[in-house]
């Protein structure tokens, strides 16, 4: 389970983000995770109160968005999900594509109060 | 009515360590160290790889190497009977290394006077490809039992390698280990690749290796 050492460098940020934006207390904090990425929400949401606890963050709540995984096929040029069609291009059958988007790990917004 | 206010942050996770891999790739160019990220998965033969790099260089160069492992000493042993400099790193559990743990190693290591330093990552295909250690050059080890499908299952990984090393050649009568297809495979993903076949055992290959990471070094000194 590598989403520990990743959830650490969340609460890191979020708190010195937090501080330099003069805010005390976070309700929500907001994560965008690509459906391709090798991070679990599941995983993620399970150790989050731990990386969290005595920090600015302890007691916020978790918000995670997927973001959609995107192929662009090399032949037919056809944007496709990679993951829905198993790697296979729904236009010409080709397997030769480039990923456009889904490994995201992104740390989109805190709601404040 | 509440005072709600959303702050928008939009930072990649992976942002940090990147800006902590750049800045050791900085001092360690300035300091004329050549940092090679050697990955694979567990069994591959990566230390008895390493054992064979380092007889091919220690006389042309000073070598320093970080074993890391999840737990035991074995590599380190290993690896200290050849007289290099050698530290051994627990990850605590931890399946990859990212740039903090690895300039931790550096400094436990102490790297004055060293050309090469070799980082024996954890063995494991998947996240060690994700996070950058701050090192100069990237290789991996692929042995022969493991099949040449791996491409196709890993392909993080063999993205970004600058040198694919595929070990245990001497054992290839025994696989159905096709070379060409496993060349071709790393090529689609990664036309850079350069694809070693090797044996750390009988030491078949090892002279094409040691020159490639001879002209890294020479290469990365010189860009001081």
């Amino acid at each position: 389970m590598h989403e520990l050492g990743a959830v650490f460098e969340i609460v890191r940020t979020v708190e010195s983000f937090a501080r330099a934006n003069g805010v005390t207390k976070v309700d929500t904090l907001v994560l965008q995770i690509g459906e391709l990425s090798s991070m679990i929400p599941k995983y993620i949401e399970d150790c989050f109160p731990a990386a969290a606890d005595g920090t600015l963050l302890q007691g916020t709540k978790l918000r995670i968005e997927t973001l959609p995984g995107n192929a662009l096929c090399t032949s037919c040029k056809a944007v496709f999900n990679p993951i829905e069609n198993s790697g296979v291009c729904p236009g010409c059958g080709g397997e030769d594509w480039t990923l456009l988007s889904g490994k995201e790990f992104l740390i989109k917004e805190i709601i404040a109060c | 009515m509440d005072a709600f206010k959303v702050l928008e942050i939009k930072k990649s996770v992976y942002e940090g360590n990147d800006e902590r891999a750049d800045s050791l790739r900085a001092e360690l160019r300035n300091d004329g160290i050549f940092l090679l990220n050697l990955m694979s998965s567990p069994g591959s033969g990566k230390t008895t790889t390493i054992v064979r790099t380092i007889e091919a260089l220690r006389d042309e160069m000073a070598i320093g190497i970080m074993e890391a492992d999840i737990d035991s000493d074995v590599d380190a042993r290993a690896v200290a009977r050849t007289g290099a400099r050698v530290i051994q790193l627990h990850s605590g559990g931890m399946c990859h290394l990212d740039a903090e743990m690895t300039k931790q190693g550096l400094s436990g290591l102490g790297t004055r006077g060293l050309d090469l330093v070799i980082l024996e990552n954890i063995g494991n295909l998947i996240c060690t490809a994700e996070f950058d250690t701050g090192a100069s050059g990237n290789a991996m080890v692929l042995s022969v039992p493991e099949g040449d499908d791996k491409p196709l299952k890993y392909p993080p990984m063999f993205s970004l390698v600058d040198v694919v090393l595929v070990n245990k050649m001497d054992a290839i009568g025994f696989f159905d280990f096709d070379l060409e297809a496993f060349s071709a495979r790393v090529m689609r993903l990664n036309p850079k690749a350069r694809v070693i076949p090797i044996s750390a055992k009988t030491g078949e290959g090892i002279g094409g290796w040691a020159d490639w990471i001879r002209g890294e070094v020479k290469a990365w000194k010189g860009a001081r």
